[in-house]
């Protein structure tokens, strides 16, 4: 009886090692939704093709508690039990924070073995290598264009517009005001979303050279030119075009309030159809734009790499998770993703004779092929941009006036240089 | 046999010889062994190397760590922030003693007494404990919605509208708003303590106290609450120690802000250490946490024992 129990316990165990030392599982954080009826199927789609054309791989898809900005991918990475492959939001300034800690490995040589440089606009592949001395840490999934969702019927009923300089947009939001409507909603909370709006406001404000300076460190966040647009925002809550209860809300609150029409205008990306549609909005009646400057040729959205690949340096199937990429960077899943109704970004490649899922992304990629400024929360470093979005908070609650908040955002500037 | 000698034949035989002794002391080392390298492994390493990293730079284990002196120290001095929410933490310790504390005795009075229904208040109240404190949050930030929260709905609904407010975005109501979220999951717990305490609460001394001719408060003030007192002691040291640990209600519902204006020295530790990296200046404010924690015991023992004289 004895012999018989240790004979069967070894042939489990032989059954297990040898099914653990076929099977290769890669363990991927993402993708944001994933629990989504419609970004499920796609991704259940694509994965089925990867493990049939892999055969012995499985893709696990872990679904992200967060992003690099509160914490959510570091904390999974220095697990030791976390993802094999990360797909979150990224940038420079986030990017830096898991590079610094060493959290990431460098894909840099990956890029010419494997032609991912082919696989990505030119000008993204310079900017990439730009980054980190000629190291580069991340694989582009998609872009972001951030710029104003309004309602077009709301709009059409009252023969509103966005127009194209600031003076008349400020004009526009008294006249949403005396209608009852309010002008503008934002979930500052989620940081992200403070992000969005107020970086819209900076380089509506000052332009994109500006900004550009002053995220390069060659312009200080203190200097008049760049504190206008917060001094801009302060008087948006003056006005109450923005309520300082908004401070209170996150990205679902301040969503909520714009898909209820209760909020004329809500600044968001692309992305922002995945919302939409969960909400029941109908996205046929959504409009985009970008902010309206009064500084010629600068009425374009803002912007930057939204979303990346990152293979973590403990990532237990690293070169599966290389052979992922790959296949994600392939014309036919890229294809497959961008003509999917699920699709919500801008691809990191031109992806020709394809027509957007939705008539809204139609609109951004037709504005966004105008140029795309900076998205400060995308270009920040790391160390900075929890003050940039708690100063964005206390701007909205009205604790800091636009030079105050910036002079903090500058100390802090000073201090990660 | 001498009759005296059993007694100190008795001692030299209860008194180990060197062997025994020895093997006494093995066998005892022996068994303590898991415990002592569990000990070792899962606290007293740790709190090394959170001494160690508070004196070096670090953004993480998979960095090296440069020793800096007390450069960390000086920096959590010189960093507003840092007293910002230590003196939000001590707030968030009172709001807990006493939302929390003081909601659980009222409940416990009011209900002490029933009979079958007790039963049933006492699982409605106590099922809040139950819900983990990151859907409390979810749960709470939702009421709170100034625009569609339950909160301001009812109270325009009930013309006071004038009251509503940004309970998560006024700079001064912030932090009580989340402390209500926090107290409210933790209250049925103390109440359940407080309860037991009046269930050891001898019936004479009400019966006594009623001869005497005392009305319903003097009764809870002679009578009651001084029995209560041993448990009264216990609970507030437990919900101080529990208000330390605060961080996710206000993680969830306001990850610090606006502006810092709830931000505990559990976030903030964790703002740095996750979020910019900053290994170092998080392992000083753990540090921090930990003082704190042991000097509110020792105070607090103090008071009680003085209390006891």
């Amino acid at each position: 009886m004895f012999k018989q129990l240790v004979r069967t316990a070894a042939l489990a165990i032989v059954i297990a090692a040898s099914s653990a030392a076929g099977a290769q599982t890669l363990r991927m954080w993402g993708p944001e939704q994933i629990t989504e009826p419609l970004i499920a199927e796609l991704w259940n789609g694509i994965k089925a093709e990867f493990e049939a054309a892999n055969p012995g791989a499985k893709v696990e898809f872990i679904p992200p508690t967060g992003t690099i900005s509160n914490g959510a991918v570091q904390a999974a990475i220095q697990s030791g039990v976390g993802p094999d492959v990360i797909l979150t939001n990224s940038g420079i300034g986030r990017i830096a924070v898991v590079r610094n800690a060493k959290q990431v490995l460098p894909l840099t040589g990956e890029y010419e073995k494997r032609g991912w440089k082919d696989n990505i606009y030119p000008w993204l592949y310079s900017e990439l290598q730009r980054q980190f001395g000629g190291e580069i840490y991340e694989v582009p999934d998609g872009l972001d264009a951030l710029g104003i969702w309004y309602h077009k019927d709301m709009f059409a009923e009252r023969g509103w517009k966005i127009p194209a300089s600031w003076t008349e947009f400020a004009a526009l939001m008294k006249a949403m005001q005396t209608a009852g409507v309010q002008p503008l909603a934002i979930g500052p909370r989620t940081t992200g979303s403070a992000g969005h709006l107020f970086g819209s406001l900076l380089q509506a404000a000052s332009g994109r050279e500006a900004i550009g300076k002053a995220l390069r460190g060659e312009l200080a966040w203190d200097d008049r030119t760049i504190v206008a647009g917060a001094v801009r925002l302060r008087e948006l809550v003056e006005a109450d075009y923005i309520q300082k209860r908004m401070a209170g809300l996150d990205l679902e609150g301040a969503s909520r309030l714009w898909f209820s029409k209760r909020a004329a205008m809500f600044v968001a990306g692309p992305w922002f159809t995945a919302n939409a549609r969960k909400a029941g909005y109908d996205l046929a009646n959504a409009g985009f734009a970008a902010m309206p400057s009064d500084i010629p040729g600068e009425t374009i959205p803002t912007g930057g790499v939204g979303w990346s690949w990152l293979v973590p340096v403990n990532s237990k199937q690293p070169e599966l998770a290389l052979k992922w990429i790959d296949f994600v960077l392939s014309d036919a899943v890229m294809r497959k993703r961008a003509q999917h109704s699920a699709s919500t970004m801008i691809y990191p490649r031109e992806l020709k004779g394809i027509e957007p899922a939705t008539p809204v992304l139609k609109e951004i990629f037709a504005v966004a092929a105008g140029g795309v400024g900076y998205n400060p929360s995308v270009y920040l470093p790391g160390p900075v941009l929890d003050t940039y979005f708690q100063v964005i908070q206390g701007l909205i609650s009205a604790q800091l006036s636009g030079e105050e908040g910036m002079k903090q955002i500058q100390a802090k500037m000073s201090e990660a240089k | 046999m001498r009759l005296d000698d059993t007694p100190a034949r008795g001692r030299a035989a209860m008194r180990p010889s060197g062997t025994a002794s020895r093997d006494t002391l093995g066998s005892a080392l022996l068994l303590m062994a898991p415990a002592l390298a569990l000990y070792a492994v899962f606290t007293l390493l740790p709190v090394a190397l959170t001494f160690w990293l508070s004196f070096s730079q670090s953004a993480g284990f998979n960095t090296g760590a440069q020793f800096t002196g007390l450069d960390n120290y000086r920096k959590a001095a010189a960093d507003p922030i840092v007293w910002q929410s230590l003196r939000h933490t001590f707030l968030w310790l009172a709001y807990h003693v006493v939302l929390a504390g003081g909601l659980g005795l009222a409940l416990a009075l009011a209900i002490a007494r029933l009979g079958r229904s007790g039963v049933f208040f006492r699982t409605a109240f106590f099922l809040p404990h139950l819900v983990s404190l990151a859907v409390v949050g979810v749960i709470w930030a939702n009421i709170y919605d100034p625009f569609f929260g339950l909160l301001n709905t009812a109270l325009t609904g009930l013309g006071l509208g004038a009251y509503t407010q940004g309970w998560l975005s006024e700079p001064v109501l912030v932090l009580f708003s989340v402390n209500v979220a926090s107290s409210w999951q933790g209250f049925g717990l103390y109440m359940l303590l407080f309860i037991a305490g009046l269930q050891n609460i001898d019936p004479a001394l009400y019966d006594a106290a009623e001869v005497d001719g005392a009305n319903g408060f003097q009764k809870l003030i002679h009578v009651t609450l001084p029995g209560l007192s041993e448990v009264m002691t216990f609970v507030v040291s437990l919900a101080m120690i529990n208000g330390l640990k605060g961080f996710a209600t206000v993680f969830v519902m306001t990850n610090g802000g606006p502006f810092y204006q709830s931000e505990l020295i559990t976030t903030y530790i964790y703002r740095l250490a996750f979020q910019a990296q900053n290994h170092g200046q998080a392992a000083v404010l753990c540090i921090l946490l930990s003082l704190l924690a042991i000097a509110i015991t020792i105070v607090f023992n103090r008071w009680r024992a003085r209390l006891a004289r």
